[in-house]
């Protein structure tokens, strides 16, 4: 399938945590680039797979900006400028974060919570009215607008956390396992969720995790194992990137689970095993 | 009948009721036998009643009113200090603080007293006043747990949403957790309504229900004593049912 690479998007240099004595993460370098494809609107969708305490998700917090990493840098595109090239360093609320337990305002109905997440937008009242009862209406949640994060079902829930973001964050959203714990109708919604953002504006980029491998290779076009590398034989105790699989390369991004998909989905859990 | 005595099982509400009236039948026919003879150590029902007739006829429900007010104005104090206290307590400086009221609910009575009656002449403002250092420490240490409780989560949801610092307490800490102000406080009053009782016996000034089982206690008057703890009893529950129903009632969200 046709397609160039425009902007870099996103741009990870050396980054490390550490807590204490512990490296979490270190030398975490990665660039993502602006996916183009004649005729389609095409938004990127990054995975990073890894096995429990590899340190997935303080890669998340850090690239958010949620906590400040030790060393090295996050870059995102700058879109509030007229320059194409314009970079800038994430802060905290750049990039949208759902965490896997879907976390809202358990005091805000699902209207007041997307209100909430308008509220630094310049726009009219009538015009947040208009574009929250836009997203609840595609994203069926309609019915359930003056209901409690209490009184929503899973599914709900996460689609609710998810639009937040979309309206709060602007292009990048980052989901810590959105998959898991969902039922199979449930994993169908979130897949609906990743296209209408997706095909919602070029640059808008979705980074999560997942331990469903399979998952990953269906819908991420590239595709990040992070796990604990092997140095001089030995190996270390903190989590870096120790594969990228570009699934455009490959020629397997944008289609249908085929036999392709599962060689890949073998060579990653092999990696994974030994990291 | 076998499964009413079954660790862990589930019953109707109809037999639930059942059960809370046989326990309350058993305690009524138990007062009666206890009571009756010449030497016995409860009042019995005849006495409480004549005790509380006779309270109510000296304006039992004035007393009430008193109590009540004391209680209403060293709560609402206290819950103000408290509050303050407690939301500046995530700010690194002022936590130091927090936490040392929080451990003063172990200084004694007697000490604080003290010195409170070298500062305060009034003795209504007294009863006031020690109750409301009482319930500070107290409810301090009930709202910096509930503090504690807020998962890291919340706070990261509220900070993707570019919440500023002060924006994620007060949409978090103080919008977000209101209900459990309020559980808080129904779960402190206990303390304070036992302690109200025990300040109005020491500071005799304007009356309520301390005043009350003071007296009745220096006549030995045990059908009175019996009649006023009941009437505390129930004023107690009242306000504990009042401010449950006001949380479910006024917090939809609140499942705690």
């Amino acid at each position: 399938m046709n397609y160039n690479t425009h902007n870099t998007l996103l741009y990870v240099e050396d980054l490390s945590v550490v807590y204490g004595d512990k490296t979490v993460i270190k030398d975490v370098n990665f660039v993502e680039k602006d996916v183009v494809r004649e005729g389609n609107v095409t938004g990127q969708v990054i995975a990073f797979v890894g096995r429990s305490g590899r340190g997935k998700s303080t890669l998340f917090r850090a690239m958010t900006g949620l906590i400040k990493p030790t060393t090295g840098k996050v870059l995102i595109a700058d879109t509030t400028t007229a320059s194409e090239n314009d970079a800038k360093e994430v802060n905290e609320g750049d990039i949208g974060f759902v965490d896997q337990k879907y976390t809202l305002f358990r005091n805000k109905t699902v209207y007041e919570a997307l209100l909430f997440a308008l509220r630094k937008k310049e726009m009219t009242k009538e015009e947040k009215h208009t574009t929250i009862m836009s997203y609840l209406t595609d994203w069926g949640l309609a019915q359930a607008k003056d209901q409690y994060p209490c009184e929503l079902s899973g599914g709900q829930r996460q689609r609710t956390a998810v639009i937040e973001q979309i309206l709060c964050s602007g292009h990048y959203m980052v989901l810590d396992e959105p998959f898991s714990g969902l039922d199979v109708g449930n994993i169908e919604d979130v897949k609906k969720a990743f296209n209408l953002i997706t095909s919602s504006h070029e640059f808008n980029t979705i980074i999560y995790s997942t331990h469903d491998i399979e998952l990953a290779v269906e819908l991420a076009d590239s595709i990040y194992v992070i796990g604990y590398p092997t140095i001089d034989g030995k190996k270390a105790d903190y989590g870096t990137i120790v594969k990228h699989i570009d699934m455009k390369e490959l020629n397997l991004a944008w289609k249908d689970f085929g036999l392709d998909h599962i060689e890949v989905v073998k060579q990653i859990k092999a990696t994974m095993l030994n990291s | 009948m076998k499964y009413l005595f079954r660790p862990f099982e589930n019953i109707s509400k109809n037999h639930r009721l059942l059960i809370v009236l046989f326990w309350i039948l058993l305690v009524v026919v138990f007062w009666f036998f206890s009571s009756m003879g010449e030497r016995h150590l409860f009042p019995s029902p005849k006495q409480v009643l004549t005790g509380f007739t006779e309270l109510y006829n000296e304006g039992l429900v004035v007393h009430i009113g008193s109590s009540l007010l004391l209680c209403i104005k060293a709560i609402l104090i206290a819950v103000v200090i408290s509050l303050v206290i407690t939301y500046l307590s995530t700010i690194p400086v002022v936590a130091p603080i927090a936490k040392a009221l929080s451990k003063l609910r172990y200084l004694p009575l007697t000490g604080i007293t003290f010195y409170l009656a070298i500062i305060i002449s009034d003795a209504r403002t007294m009863q006031v006043w020690v109750l409301v250092v009482f319930m500070s420490t107290y409810l301090t240490t009930s709202l910096l747990s509930m503090v504690s409780a807020i998962s890291q989560e919340e706070f990261d949801h509220a900070r993707s949403l570019q919440c500023s610092r002060w924006e994620v307490l007060w949409e978090v800490v103080v919008k977000g957790r209101i209900d459990h102000v309020i559980e808080v406080i129904r779960q402190n009053l206990a303390i304070v309504w036992m302690m109200l009782v025990t300040v109005e016996s020491i500071l005799v000034a304007a009356g309520g229900l301390g005043f009350l089982i003071k007296n009745s206690d220096k006549f030995m008057n045990h059908g009175r004593i019996i009649a006023l703890q009941i009437v505390i009893l129930l004023v107690g529950l009242s306000i504990d049912f009042a401010l449950d129903y006001l949380r479910k009632a006024f917090f939809r969200y609140s499942k705690i």
